[in-house]
């Protein structure tokens, strides 16, 4: 039993990385149509630039920002110089999941004689040990976890009471309403790319320092467990992918504590055909993908 | 330029030609975007490979691990391997094609790629794990090494496969059936509108597509003798991919046209410079390949979607008069 209240702690970290890489890959999704498939590279890609950051003696608690910051940028460009142009000229969306796979595939390569097959890890992987009863936690882990909550609080308060917000949802919920009520739907999703890519530089840099060590192939994994997070959610929900991002935390991590930790993805996945079988709307079903409570 | 070059070369080609071929009447004709190709590949492979290896505590076989080791003659593995394919392509079809959108389907396919690869990789006692399978005999075990007649033989096998997968791909593409994928790919709704299941016909072009890259993967495995998840790994499919997307969408010429350009000129070019140029540092140039298919997909669809050989409007040769009588002879 104890392994199981051990299980629950770990658990609540993973569903802290997931939700963080979760809820920005389903706001890409739901307010720019965009299926991101590049999103796991650009987040290696942000863990990688916090290495070489945190290689030069910075705290990775800094190099995490630096990450972010590379994130919204590179989704920023990503999104300015090859999806938005394709978009405009009218590719549908499995054209637009086609781009996106080649994407993928160039970021990766490109960095690959950059960093090199070996794996690396930050210098600040351990930390202190911290018990509460059968739940021990790193003094990271904790941070990884208070940080993860603080986003996710400032997400919905950003979705609910800020103008901005309200703009994403409004772009989300029908862009060509939101365009003639005079709300500026070009620089809402240039705003969105920023703000979702620097979740995603941040989730790259956070999955990457809870994972001990990373590769250049960790991407795939990083994009299979945000994808089911919010898949299981609902598409396009950020609600939804915090939802979905703690069940399939806190399941993996119990099923790798019972069985073996090798199948942690092969779990989510399982999740996700299941979701896909019984329920392909996700959890919260609404139409109009992000459009939040109220 | 020898022999075995030469054999290898030829061999690849007609596995590529193959591959793009089902992928083609899958994704260029029945607008299906089977991200999971290889693994449909690789499951006829790996049967191949168990139906034709004799059991794994055989004298030379004791150091691998799998299930199966049925030691049978020739024509049996390659059969299986297409068998294998199209069962495959049951439950996966079953459970991606029926109540997904579409570009859903894209990523369950591409997510289903992936897992089946860690799947196979971690778990060791199915397919030896990430080791692969290894000494898979050739078709009619010949001696070893292989005389050239024998990889003359080797090659015409696969030309015989590449025009039989050619003769049935241009049946499906030419007859009745291919004009109603056509339609479906175009204009779903219109096609449910007049009567056509689109996920029946998806399902039949699954299974058709599955069992065509199982005999591409069986094919395969008997030539180069090992099989290992690090052979099927989902970036394969994006070669084929930008094959088709290169050669041309819809018809079979272009699909063929797509496999000599990209997965046998320029793998072979990047080969080719491998060997003799020295820059960067190492994988450089492989990895600067992957960069370049990625670039031919995005260029390709940006500036000419339609490829190389476009598919071509399909008229009826004496205008709608002739047409309109065709269809009245038929009904």
């Amino acid at each position: 039993m104890s392994i199981l209240v051990a299980a629950f702690g770990f658990g609540l970290v993973s569903a802290s990385v997931i939700a963080l890489a979760a809820v920005g890959f389903t706001m890409q999704f739901g307010i720019t149509n965009m299926i991101n498939l590049a999103y796991g590279e650009v987040m290696i890609a942000s863990a990688y630039v916090a290495y070489y950051v945190d290689q030069r003696g910075v705290s990775i608690w800094i190099a995490m920002l630096i990450g972010a910051a590379f994130g919204a940028v590179f989704s920023f460009l990503i999104n300015r110089l090859i999806y938005a142009p394709f978009q405009r000229k009218g590719t549908s969306l499995l054209g637009m999941v086609i781009v996106s796979l080649a994407v993928s595939l160039m970021i990766a390569n490109i960095m690959l004689p950059i960093v090199g097959y070996f794996p690396v890890s930050y210098n600040e992987r351990f930390s202190t040990l911290l018990r509460f009863g059968a739940i021990a936690l790193t003094v990271n882990q904790i941070a990884i976890f208070a940080l993860a909550g603080a986003i996710m609080v400032a997400i919905h308060a950003l979705l609910r009471y800020t103008r901005l917000g309200k703009a994403m949802r409004a772009t989300a919920a029908n862009p060509t309403l939101a365009r003639n009520c005079g709300i500026p739907t070009q620089r809402v999703i240039d705003a969105v790319w920023l703000i979702t890519g620097a979740l995603c530089g941040l989730a790259g840099v956070v999955a990457a320092l809870d994972s001990d060590s990373f590769t250049i192939s960790s991407g795939a994994g990083f994009l299979i467990t945000a994808l089911a997070a919010a898949v299981l959610g609902g598409a396009g929900q950020p609600y939804g992918a915090m939802i979905g991002a703690v069940v399939i935390g806190l399941i993996t991590e119990m099923s790798a504590a019972v069985w073996s930790p090798d199948y942690k993805q092969v779990v989510a996945f399982a999740i996700l055909v299941v979701v896909m079988v019984l329920r392909p709307q996700g959890l919260l079903a609404k139409r109009g993908a992000a459009a939040a409570a109220g | 330029m020898n022999t075995y070059y030469a054999a290898n070369l030829l061999i690849f080609a007609g596995v590529d030609i193959i591959a793009c071929i089902a992928l083609n009447l899958q994704f260029g004709v029945s607008g299906i975007v089977n991200f999971a190709f290889i693994v449909f590949q690789a499951a006829g492979a790996y049967t191949a490979a168990v139906l034709s290896m004799p059991p794994d505590t055989a004298a030379d076989y004791s150091f691998q691990i799998y299930f199966g080791g049925f030691n049978l003659p020739f024509p049996i593995p390659w059969i299986g391997g297409a068998v294998a394919g199209a069962l495959l392509a049951v439950p996966i079809g079953l459970i991606v094609l029926r109540n997904l959108r579409s570009d859903y389907q894209a990523i369950a396919l591409l997510v289903t790629s992936i897992i089946a690869n860690t799947v196979i990789n971690n778990a060791r006692p199915w397919l030896n794990g990430a080791a692969g399978l290894a000494l898979v005999p050739r078709p009619l075990n010949p001696i070893e090494p292989v005389p050239d007649s024998y990889l003359y033989f080797y090659i015409g096998l696969t030309a015989v496969c590449v025009a039989l997968v050619w003769f049935i791909a241009a049946r499906i593409v030419n007859s009745p059936f291919g004009r109603t994928l056509r339609a479906m790919r175009d204009q779903e709704l219109a096609a449910t509108a007049l009567g056509k299941n689109p996920v029946a016909l998806k399902m039949t072009m699954f299974i058709v597509g599955g069992a065509i890259a199982g005999l591409s993967g069986a094919i395969l495995v008997g030539f180069l003798t090992f099989w290992a998840p690090s052979t099927w790994l989902y970036p394969e499919t994006v070669i084929l991919f930008a094959a088709v997307i290169v050669g041309g969408r819809g018809n079979n010429l272009g699909a063929v046209l797509g496999a000599l350009l990209v997965p046998v000129g320029l793998e072979e070019v990047t080969r080719l410079l491998n060997n003799y140029v020295n820059i960067g540092p190492p994988n450089f140039i492989p990895a600067m390949e992957w960069v370049l298919i990625g670039l031919f997909i995005l260029g390709f669809l940006w500036f000419r979607p339609e490829g190389v050989r476009p598919e071509g409007h399909k008229v009826f040769p004496e205008g709608f008069e002739s047409g309109v009588r065709v269809l009245g002879d038929r009904d």
